[in-house]
Formats: C-alpha cells, structure tokens, sequence
C-alpha cells in the first residue's frame, strides 16, 4: 500500500484562526491534527491536536504543572475561555512551528516511509506533497495504522469483536448489563 | 613574571572577557580555559583532579549536587506552590502585602536552598496570582530575583559564591549564620521598605480581583503528602547535618550527598524526575574554573598578587575589607559573580589565610567577599544567576524586562544594602571586635 491509497482531504485552518474555532474543527471532524495553510492555501505547518492545549495553558502553568491543580472551576473555565483570544498564529509562533517543514511524504511512499516520516515528526498527521510540491492531502495516524494491522495480517472485523467482547466482560454489569451481548 | 605566569594570565583573561561578554556559553569557555591551562602546562593532571589548592574543588561541586537532588525531590511535593499561595490569601490579596510576604518567602527559601532553584519555584506562582489580579508581574519578578541574591547571602548553602567561600576558607554553616544572617535580617526588612518605594506604592488594590486569589485551593498543589512529609524531615536532617558539624566533623558536601541518597530512597521516584534539576552544565562551569583558577596559583600570579597587596595593606585591615566589600558588589555587577569569588578566593586566603580561627580584622576580609559579592549581584541583570532566570522566565512570559529596567532598580538596591554592610562590617569586627 502506498501513501496516495491512504490520503484524506482535511479542512485546513489559517494563522488566524482561533483557539476555539480550531478546536471545533479537531472535533467536529475528529482529527488528530490540523493543517495550517497560508492565504493561497499552501499547508505552512502541521499541529499535533494536543499542541492546542498550549493555548488554554498559560506559560507558567506548563512551566509549573502542579499549577492547574490551584484553580477552582470556575478558574479553570477562565482560563479555557484564552482560547478565544488566541489565535493558530500564535500558537505557530510560540512553538516556533513555522521553522521547520511541515513533514510530508510523497504520493508513491511506502507504509514504511510513512511510518518513518510520522515517527521521526512525532506528528499524527502528515502531508502528502507531489515531488513538485503540489499539495495531494493528508495522511491521519488512524488511517495509516489501520493500513500497517491490515498489512500485518489482522482482520479488523475479527478485532472489534474480541475487544468489543473484552469491553463487555470488563464493564460492570449495570453498563453492560442484558442489552448487549458478546458476539 | 615567568613565561608560563604571562601565558597563564592571558588565557584566564581571554576567558573572563568571554565569560563576562556572553557571547560563548560559559562552560564551554571555562572549559576550554581549562584545557588551555594544562596545554601550556601550568596544571598537572594530578593537580586537576587531587589538588585541595589548585585543583577540582571536589566539596563545592559535591554540595551543589547534592542539594540539586535533593531539590530536585522536594519541588515535586509542591510545597513551595502552597506555600506562595496560601500567604497570598493571608495577605488578602493584597499587592503590597503579597509583594512583602513573596520576598519574606523567597528570601527563606533561597537561604535553604540555591537561589536559581528559589526563583524557578516561585516565579511562576507569581505569575498566577498577578494575572488573577490583573497586575503587571515585572516588580513582583524584580522583587524576587533581588530577595533571592539578598536571602541567599545569609547561609553557606544560600549562594554559590558563599559555598567557594566556605570551602576555600574553611569557614563552617555556622559561621555563616553568625556572621552573616543577622545582616541579611536587616538587608530584607530595609528591601521591603525599598520595594514599597520603588514598586508597591503604586500597586492598585481591586476587591473582585482579589475573590479570584482567595478561591484559588492551594491545597491541591500538594498532590504527594507523604512524600512531603518525608521531605520535609530529610530537609530537617540535613540542615541539622549542617548545623551540627563541629560535633560530626561531617564535610556540608557529605551532609547534601547523604541527604540526597536519602531523598532519592525515601520518594522512589524515577530518576529522571529528580536528574531534571541538576544542572550539569553548571557543575563543569564550576570544574574549568577552579582549573583555571588553579593554574594561576600554580603559576604563581596569585601569591605575587597577595603580596603586592599584602605591602599595600600592611595592617589596614578596615580599609581593605571596605575595599572588598564595595568592590566586590562593583565587580558582581559587571562578571558573574561565581568566576569573580573562585578568584578572589585564593587572593584572600593568601592575604589573611584561612578563615575560621583568624582575629576579627583578618576575618572580616572573607564576610566582606561574602556580602560584597552576593549582594553585588543585584546591581544589574547578568550580575547573578537569578536575574538571568527571572528575565528569561519574564520574556517567555510576554512580560520582558530589559537590561535597564533590571539595572534601574538593580543599582539602587544594591547602592542601599551595600551602604548598610559598610558600617555593619566596621561595627563588627573593628569596633566590637
């Protein structure tokens, strides 16, 4: 399998975006990360969906984690509300983001190289680019490893069932209870 | 002069001068100064690593180690956060109040334990309760780095010059604590009045904003309180250890390691949380220089140089130790003040020897080192550890303070807790002798 059988089309957001707003894409499309594109829709960087958090944490909590656990509730939902004021540009810039090449691999690469090239950016989410730069769409963490246990031999119907089965028996009985039943 | 001396001298220049440009890191200069010095063969690699004079000052780098570690333990208990937390509420979230007791804070934790470390805890707690009271941070930040050089000055563990000191001169915990913790009482009482003067007059008070300090649950930063528990008796212990030496005869590098070894047993952390705090950069900062210092010795430029002054002096102990003392806060300023004390270590203790059992006047020499050089330190934003900290902290934080800005304020309180150490030093140890 090669990387062009696997890509997917994702909304990209820009520097202006908000925290917020970014969010809402992550989770309305359930993605893992987002693609950062520029006025002409060229991808300029790839965010790790957990790097928004960088966003709502303000700097000296994430300099000092025992921190959070001094905010009540109602501090805590101050604190989430920054993510109407910040934006993806200055996520980019505090994490000097834009510095490096967004990764990417190349329509005819292999599931080894684009394991390679995910775990080397520690990123879930890819570019797939043509050799002139021509941007083709994204490769998803889930979607990529989906490929590798199906190259591995392992049936995906066959594994939701046994872990659908395992979630069952682990459940207690009032969740799992009488109207679900082991396959 | 010999040829060696001269050469010896121009590597320890050029490395000074690069030290003070920071524009090379430094522990690749002291380093290579080091690597210099045994090149053009002023320093035996015997002398390196087994001289107590002119070599590797084992106890300095043990200490420093230890007490990194044990650090290292004790920020993952979260007693600082509560700490810092809890007197804001007993300030009512009160600016000034608040500023008065984070520098009382600071100043007693940065006597226990290194001053970096102090101000790497309570600087972002800080930030926290300024942004809750929707407060500019930057006097607060000021406040703290200057409380911590102040603080630190107090203790043989407080700051690292004070701990070069106490090696070189054979000086005890205790004689700390006599000679230079009833000053640094003084010197913090005077920098909250200062600190009223220079920020705290201006500082608003807002009765909502002071609601969001006051429900804030500083409990829940303490998420270990056994471990805490455990600590805090290891802390105790080792301070006793330091306390107690003239009964124990046990070396404050021996007392940190053990206390280390005790720590990193009791908490059962995993050796990367407690390894995160130890500044190994720092310690090999620490390794060149003594080389370099080492090789001046060898050479024979300090001996000459005490004897310069030795002449100069005579029996004039009074005007040499103001001497000392203000130009060493001039000195701190300018370089850092841990290459300037590894220096003037061996130069004093050529002058007047060791410092334990010598005559007041002769002494005074090594407390006007102390205070010279710890308090110089405050005179402006590279003149000590802490305000390279704070600033870098502050700039991250999107509230930078500039050279100047630090410098401003910088001066004026040194200028102030100098002033005071000048008569204290005379009174002391020439008038009560």
């Amino acid at each position: 399998m090669r990387a062009q059988d696997l890509v997917e089309q994702v909304p990209t957001v820009t520097r202006e975006t908000t925290g917020a707003e970014a969010a809402r894409v992550i989770a309305e499309y359930r993605l893992s990360g987002l693609v950062v594109a520029d006025d002409a829709g060229v991808p300029i960087a790839v965010i790790p969906g957990s790097q928004l958090f960088g966003l709502v944490l303000p700097r000296w909590v994430r300099d000092d984690r025992k921190l959070v656990h001094a905010y009540d509730e109602k501090g805590a939902d101050d604190l989430c509300r920054r993510l109407n004021e910040s934006t993806i540009g200055d996520l980019l810039d505090d994490e000097k983001l834009t510095a490096s090449k967004p990764p990417a691999v190349l329509p005819e690469d292999t599931l080894l190289e684009i394991a390679s090239a995910m775990d080397d950016a520690h990123s879930p989410v890819i570019l797939v680019k043509e050799e002139d730069g021509t941007y083709r769409g994204v490769l998803t963490m889930s979607r990529v490893l989906a490929a590798i246990a199906t190259a591995a031999g392992q049936d995906s119907d066959l594994v939701r069932r046994r872990l659908e089965r395992d979630i069952i028996l682990r459940g207690t009985p009032h969740e799992s209870g009488p109207t679900r039943e082991a396959p | 002069m010999t040829l060696s001396a001269v050469a010896a001298v121009v590597v320890f220049a050029a490395a000074y001068v690069l030290i003070a440009s920071e524009k090379v890191n430094r522990t690749a200069v002291a380093l290579g100064g080091a690597a210099a010095m045994v090149v053009i063969g002023v320093v035996r690699g015997g002398d390196v690593f087994f001289s107590e004079e002119t070599g590797i000052d084992w106890n300095v780098i043990f200490l420093l180690l230890g007490m990194m570690i044990i650090v290292g333990v004790l920020r993952q208990t979260g007693i600082f956060e509560f700490v810092a937390i809890w007197a804001a509420q007993k300030a009512r979230a009160r600016p000034f109040r608040m500023m008065a007791l984070l520098i009382v804070i600071t100043a007693v934790a940065s006597a226990l334990l290194d001053n970096v470390t102090t101000v790497l805890l309570v600087a972002p707690v800080t930030l926290l309760l300024c942004e809750r009271l929707a407060l500019a941070p930057v006097p607060f930040l000021l406040a703290e780095a200057m409380a911590s050089n102040i603080g630190g000055a107090a203790t043989l563990i407080g700051d690292p010059p004070n701990i070069i000191i106490a090696s070189r001169a054979g000086l005890t915990f205790n004689d700390f604590l006599v000679n230079l913790a009833p000053v640094v009482v003084v010197l913090i009482a005077v920098f909250v009045g200062l600190a009223w003067l220079l920020w705290g007059r201006r500082l608003r008070y807002d009765p909502e904003r002071a609601e969001a300090v006051m429900a804030l649950t500083p409990r829940e930063t303490i998420t270990d309180q056994r471990l805490l528990r455990r600590m805090l008796v290891v802390l105790g212990l080792v301070l006793l250890g330091f306390l107690t030496h003239n009964l124990t005869h046990l070396e404050p590098s021996l007392v940190a390691l053990l206390g280390a070894g005790a720590a990193v047993v009791l908490s059962r952390l995993p050796s990367d949380d407690y390894l995160e705090d130890v500044e190994w950069e720092t310690l090999l900062f620490f390794a060149g220089l003594f080389v370099m210092v080492g090789a001046l010795v060898n050479a024979g430029v300090i001996s000459e140089l005490a004897k310069t002054l030795t002449s100069t002096i005579g029996d004039h102990y009074l005007p040499a130790a103001q001497g000392v003392l203000v130009g060493s806060a001039v000195l701190s300023g300018v370089v850092d003040n841990i290459p300037y004390v590894a220096t003037m270590a061996p130069l004093v203790h050529d002058l007047v020897g060791p410092g334990g059992g010598l005559p007041p006047a002769q002494q005074s020499l090594w407390w006007a080192l102390a205070l010279g050089a710890d308090l110089g330190g405050n005179a402006t934003a590279i003149g000590a550890s802490a305000n390279v900290v704070i600033t870098g902290i502050a700039k991250r934080n999107d509230h930078p303070i500039s050279f100047w800005t630090f410098t401003k304020y910088g001066l004026v309180v040194t200028a102030v807790t100098i002033g005071i150490c000048v008569p204290y030093v005379w009174l002391r140890y020439f008038v009560w002798g």
